[in-house]
């Protein structure tokens, strides 16, 4: 079944996708998004049920695996020691992220040059620093100007309350002297261009019932409908198609709600599908021109995955921290160790995250993407009773480097519930990162206990956190050398003149912070490349 | 879905697995009712009914007659015998559990649906923050310069 074709066709309605076609709305090219999840309705949200921290556990998941549902593909994590997590609906990932905003910082573009790993980005902070405040601006950010960790610039809203654990974290840090700062958010601490504020219900990841919370189906996408954007939900693109003698990509195959297999016709086609869902979908883009995958001549196609490898570290206080009391994962943010240091035996850096606690069942299940229920018995009534209430952690939130052999690759055998295949990944934690992680525990430890804890809890092993996959990136790197990097400096396939990757996957390197701010601004600096060069966009 | 004599069992299974406060100010799982969850949580776990009867089978219904340190013990083993089912039953009756919104506010967190009305949190006045960021302002710039 054949479509009226369209200027510009982009694949996926998450982060990067609404972007993009934001930064495009004013060349009046008409473009249409193909998104594989539904749009989601007000009766949707699980935080409006009594039982709802049951859906952590069920279809509101952030582990697709878990979740099951038909718009989801499943991922064979196996051979990892972290499983990707995401969500499948208009608003993709945005929809149960946690709103964390930091950006990166001048050094995270040139982790080569200073230190000698990874890769330079071919574009700086600077050039980035523009756009990373109009997506603010889109997207409505709430903070503190001033931060000393970064070049000068301010939030739009005022912070978000850091409440009783923020404030007993902070006085840890400055007891021993180390940064901290509230964290930036894309969540709502006033109300703001028609959205309601953050409402602290704690449940972030349960996607945000009060709209505060910045995920695109609250930003982007009623903007973008309003101005005409075509957004067809529930259709799965199965392969780009490409002109086997011009090496152009023609458009799409895609399964849509009918359950019909449609074709869709582009000029330009963009990829956001993010760090997991693009390779794997260009893998599965197999022609005569591209055997081995869309643009994937030099075999970099899915390479390089790179994650935020995470362990926790708890103190319990003496009086009730009220942790599940406002946003879930944002309170304060330490970045006393994200650069490199050459006293200590990594490079790079990691940073300390005041996420709030959690509620009841979530922590009697082991806590948030972590399977190990804490005893039952006596010990769990005693647990319960004058441990889970006296809580404050910190996150260890670790820069991870590029490695080939960390990868993304098609399932031999699992397909999704269309029947195309399921990527496979493989990945293992390096040892540059286990040293950090390491640094990081000592760290927390020492905070913990002159923030005033009375006793500091930490695991026995040195395993990361299972459902930590939220960022996943790399694995589509941009650079100036086709022969080692997938797009050019402005998402461009070099393989393909007219594909344009705008998600996490382009990343070179991962940076310490969560990357959503960073995939929006780049995926509308790409936009304004689009725009600045489309008279010769595919030369 | 159960029996009286099962029901008996598997509310003292329960009560084993999240027991009730010394002072009888929190109930046990047990004595809460999350026997009637149980059967209801396919959406949680596969077979849900099959793995609280494989703990109860291998239990017996002797299980209610014996002392609170005998119990222990004997579920001590079960889970050793049987950790899958076992570890089903437990996760379960956590959610069961936890998932009332009579049992949050034993723990400090609300009864009610967190949306809309959430929790009232009070921003830190500026004074305050100046006074917590002060040291950190102090020390100045933490990045690098990548030039």
């Amino acid at each position: 079944m054949q479509n009226e074709p369209v200027d510009v066709l982009i694949i996926g309605a998450g982060a990067s996708g609404a972007a993009t076609a934001w930064s495009l709305l004013e060349t009046r090219m008409r473009i249409l998004c193909l998104e594989q999840g539904p749009h989601l309705e007000d009766k949707d949200y699980p935080s409006r049920d009594d039982g709802y921290e049951l859906a952590r556990y069920g279809n509101f998941s952030c582990d697709p695996n878990v979740r099951g549902l038909k718009q989801d593909y499943p991922i064979n994590a196996d051979d990892s020691c972290i499983t990707p997590v995401n969500f499948n609906a208009v608003g993709g990932s945005t929809i149960n992220f946690l709103g964390h905003w930091p950006r990166m910082k001048p050094s995270d573009f040139r982790t080569l040059s200073l230190d000698g790993v990874g890769a330079d980005w071919p574009l700086d902070y600077d050039t980035l620093a523009p756009f990373y405040d109009m997506n603010d601006r889109n997207t409505g950010v709430s903070g503190l100007g001033g931060n000393p960790a970064y070049p000068d610039y301010a939030p739009e809203l005022p912070p978000i309350p850091i409440g009783k654990l923020g404030q007993t974290l902070a006085k840890g840090f400055n007891a021993k002297g180390y940064h901290w700062w509230p964290s930036d958010v894309s969540i709502l601490s006033q109300d703001h261009d028609g959205r309601h504020k953050c409402v602290n219900a704690g449940t972030c990841d349960l996607g945000c019932a009060a709209g505060a919370k910045g995920g695109t189906n609250f930003t982007y996408w009623p903007m973008l409908e309003n101005a005409g954007v075509e957004l067809r939900s529930e259709c799965r693109v199965r392969e780009i198609l490409v002109d086997q003698l011009t090496g152009f990509a023609t458009g799409v195959l895609y399964h849509g709600a009918d359950g019909q297999l449609h074709e869709q016709k582009a000029e330009l086609v963009v990829v956001a599908c993010n760090g997991v869902g693009t390779p794997r979908l260009l893998l599965n883009s197999k022609s005569k021109a591209f055997p081995d995958g869309l643009a994937n001549r030099n075999g970099m196609v899915g390479k390089n995955l790179m994650f935020h490898p995470l362990t926790g570290v708890t103190g319990v206080f003496g009086e009730p921290m009220l942790g599940h009391e406002g946003p879930m994962a944002c309170s304060i943010l330490s970045q006393e160790f994200y650069e490199t240091d050459s006293t200590r035996d990594f490079v790079r850096g990691y940073g300390l995250h005041s996420g709030r606690s959690t509620t009841p069942m979530t922590f009697a299940l082991g806590g948030y993407g972590i399977d190990s229920p804490i005893p039952w018995g006596a010990e769990h009534r005693e647990t319960m009773d004058n441990v889970y209430p006296y809580l404050a952690g910190l996150t260890v939130v670790s820069e991870d480097l590029p490695e080939e052999q960390n990868c993304v690759t098609l399932d031999p055998d699992m397909t999704d519930s269309d029947g195309i295949p399921a990527p496979k990944i493989t990945y293992r934690l390096g040892e540059n990162t286990r040293k950090m992680l390491r640094h990081g525990e000592e760290r927390a430890k020492e905070i913990l206990l002159a923030a005033g804890a009375k006793k500091v809890l930490s695991k026995a092993d040195d395993k990361v956190w299972w459902r930590a996959g939220w960022h996943q990136m790399g694995t589509c790197r941009m650079g100036d050398d086709p022969t080692t990097s997938v797009v050019n400096g402005w998402g461009r396939s070099h393989d393909v003149k007219n594909l344009f990757i705008v998600d996490g996957s382009i990343f070179p390197t991962a940076g310490a912070v969560n990357p959503t701010s960073t995939i929006q601004a780049m995926s509308l600096y790409i936009g304004d490349r689009i725009k600045t060069n489309i008279e010769t966009l595919f030369e | 879905m159960w029996t009286q004599t099962q029901r008996t069992l598997l509310d003292t299974i329960l009560d084993e697995l999240v027991p009730p406060s010394n002072d009888g100010t929190i109930p046990g799982a047990g004595s809460l009712g999350v026997a009637d969850f149980l059967p209801t949580a396919d959406a949680y776990a596969p077979n849900p009914v099959e793995a609280t009867q494989a703990v109860m089978t291998a239990l017996g219904d002797s299980f209610v007659e014996l002392t609170r340190p005998e119990k222990v013990a004997a579920l001590h083993l079960i889970e050793t015998q049987q950790p899958d089912a076992f570890a089903t039953l437990v996760r379960l009756t956590y959610m069961g559990y936890y998932s009332r919104p009579d049992t949050r506010p034993l723990f400090g967190v609300g009864a009610h649906p967190v949306h809309p009305q959430g929790y009232p949190v009070p921003r830190e006045d500026e004074a305050l923050m100046d006074e917590l960021t002060a040291p950190v302002r102090a020390r100045g710039k933490v990045y690098r310069d990548a030039k």
